[in-house]
């Protein structure tokens, strides 16, 4: 019955007055769901299969195996993508708070002043945003290492006796070099919401007798969680699925879920754990988005 | 905190004209050889140039397909119009691991004919650079006045010469953007690339070859000649358009 109104309604859209629209919001609906929604489906898919251990062709008959894999460790814990998943939640939590904490006095600086050292403030922002993500990625492990500039340099200035193991590769150097790669985002989506709000306020709450300290907590911070919040999903989304930058920094001691994935596919030629693997990254983001959907109403988010 | 965005990339300027190209000390002096080396890697510039087209075609489709599609947001009332929207917005949020997997066992074991290579590339990048020109066309026409079009309408114009007179000339510098978005982030994109480029080098390709493989003049020089190529180009777009406000608006509308 429903079928029949649908169809009928279909009909009904298709037919003339209707049609620009069509032709306009149809051939990007088509695009996307044959080169975005279908290979994401087919991953899902393939997550349920296995791959033949003779050909590396997959195996179509459903099976938990590829999951199983996953965790396939006694005690479970100690998987090699338990510990991928474990870092990569925990890099993406700390490199979202130090994005956030570091950017909002930038932002709201950059939003209360103007004039020229805005723009070239601006300029300096945005420069390391346009410039590639993959040499922002490596210009850090020129720094980092045990060789790399901030050893070498300590050690010749005599500060220290030898290596720093906190400036070698590994998790800060990660942290680091992700908090870098995401800043602009957050910068940019706390300025957005920064910029809309009525600096009135913040005038009038001291005036009232409110403390610094109260006027962040109480006015600006109310006021920009829409922009703390999109800003905290630009960080967060991509950094969990980071590849490069725990691939460079992490000089083969750090795995994140996305090395850990790239070694399935690519190494050990297994599409189906690295796409069980990639399942965990998307779930993590949809429960991720679902939290977020509670606190801030989605139309405030913008492009969410 | 600016000055932390800027020190590695200080350091690798300094290094990519440094006769020692490791480290700051002990400082042997300045070179342009590195810079010449990069400059004549043949195999580099082929890569570049390939990157080059690529990014272009993929932007070209991106746009093509992004602004008919705002434009339906915008003027149309569409069913499932949040769900359209979501899918739009999509390929910006799914992390370029995901997708770039995903689109690998894709092109590999489902489509008949089409395998891993410069296509497949092309295909996926033309999916990651919708979201940039939709979100940047979209706020453009949002904020538009409206009544133009319907003048225009009452004066007898059809509706595509409405789009062609009046809509096209007052979104063009937005379209213009958003072609741009698109072709910066598929040129500067690796994560995707990597997985579906098949045997193909693409500049990023390349110089993530040059990491692994420890070429460190090769690579200083070349990220610092990019950086410079992308100081100029946003210097001059600073100060023709509106660029603070267009990027604001990608990220957070």
């Amino acid at each position: 019955m429903t079928g029949e109104r649908s169809r009928t309604k279909l009909w009904r859209l298709l037919s003339t007055p209707h049609r620009s629209r069509w032709l306009s919001a149809g051939p990007a609906a088509v695009w996307l769901g044959l080169l975005l929604l279908a290979p994401l489906t087919y991953m899902v898919v393939v997550s349920f299969l296995s791959v033949s251990e003779e050909t590396y062709q997959l195996v179509w008959s459903p099976t938990l195996e590829a999951y199983g894999s996953l965790f396939n460790a006694d005690p479970v814990w100690t998987a090699p993508f338990v510990d991928a998943l474990l870092i990569s939640v925990f890099v993406a939590v700390v490199t979202t708070l130090l994005c956030l904490v570091t950017a909002f006095p930038v932002a709201y600086l950059l939003a209360r002043r103007e004039g020229r050292w805005v723009r070239v403030t601006f300029f300096l922002v945005l420069l390391p945003f346009f410039t590639m993500y993959l040499v922002r990625a490596y210009s850090w492990m020129l720094v980092f290492g045990k060789s790399g500039v901030l050893n070498t340099t300590l050690q010749a200035l005599g500060l220290v006796g030898g290596p720093v193991g906190l400036f070698t590769f590994g998790l800060p150097a990660i942290i680091v070099g992700l908090t870098h790669a995401y800043f602009p985002y957050m910068l940019l989506s706390l300025y957005a919401s920064l910029d809309g709000i009525d600096m009135d306020l913040v005038a009038v709450a001291r005036d009232l007798g409110a403390t610094r300290v109260a006027v962040v907590r109480d006015v600006l911070v109310p006021l920009t969680l829409p922009g703390m919040v999109s800003g905290g999903l630009f960080v967060f989304v991509p950094t969990l699925g980071a590849f490069v930058t725990p691939d460079i920094l992490g000089a083969g001691k750090i795995q994140m879920i996305g090395n850990f994935i790239e070694g399935r596919i690519l190494g050990a030629a297994d599409l189906a754990a690295g796409s069980a693997a990639a399942m965990f990254i998307v779930v993590a983001i949809v429960l991720v988005f679902a939290v977020v959907i509670q606190v801030v109403d989605p139309e405030e988010l913008g492009a969410v | 905190m600016v000055g932390f965005l800027w020190v590695p990339l200080l350091v690798m300027i300094v290094l990519s004209v440094s006769e020692n190209p490791s480290t700051l000390v002990p400082f042997e002096g300045l070179t342009l050889d590195h810079m010449r080396a990069a400059l004549a890697d043949r195999s580099l510039l082929v890569a570049t140039f390939r990157s080059v087209q690529i990014a272009t075609i993929a932007a070209g489709i991106a746009t093509v397909l992004g602004v008919p599609a705002s434009i339906a947001i915008v003027r149309h009332q569409l069913p499932f119009e949040g769900a359209y929207r979501t899918g739009l917005i999509l390929p910006m949020i799914v992390p370029g691991i995901v997708f770039g997997v995903g689109m690998l066992l894709f092109v590999r074991t489902v489509v008949p004919g089409l395998d891993t290579g410069v296509f497949a590339v092309i295909l996926t990048h033309s999916v990651y650079g919708l979201p940039f020109v939709v979100l940047i066309v979209t706020a453009r026409l949002y904020g538009f006045d409206e009544t133009l079009e319907e003048s225009a309408r009452d004066l007898g114009a059809g509706p595509l010469s409405v789009f062609r007179e009046i809509t096209l000339p007052i979104i063009a510098p937005a379209v213009g953007a958003g072609f741009l978005f698109a072709w910066i982030r598929s040129f500067e994109d690796f994560i995707r690339a990597f997985f579906v480029r098949g045997t193909t080098d693409l500049l990023t390709t390349s110089m993530y070859s040059m990491i692994e493989y420890g070429a460190a003049p090769k690579m200083n020089a070349i990220s610092t000649i990019i950086l410079l190529v992308v100081a100029v180009a946003l210097a001059i777009a600073m100060n023709v358009g509106a660029v603070t406000d267009l990027v604001a608006g990608t990220e957070a509308e």
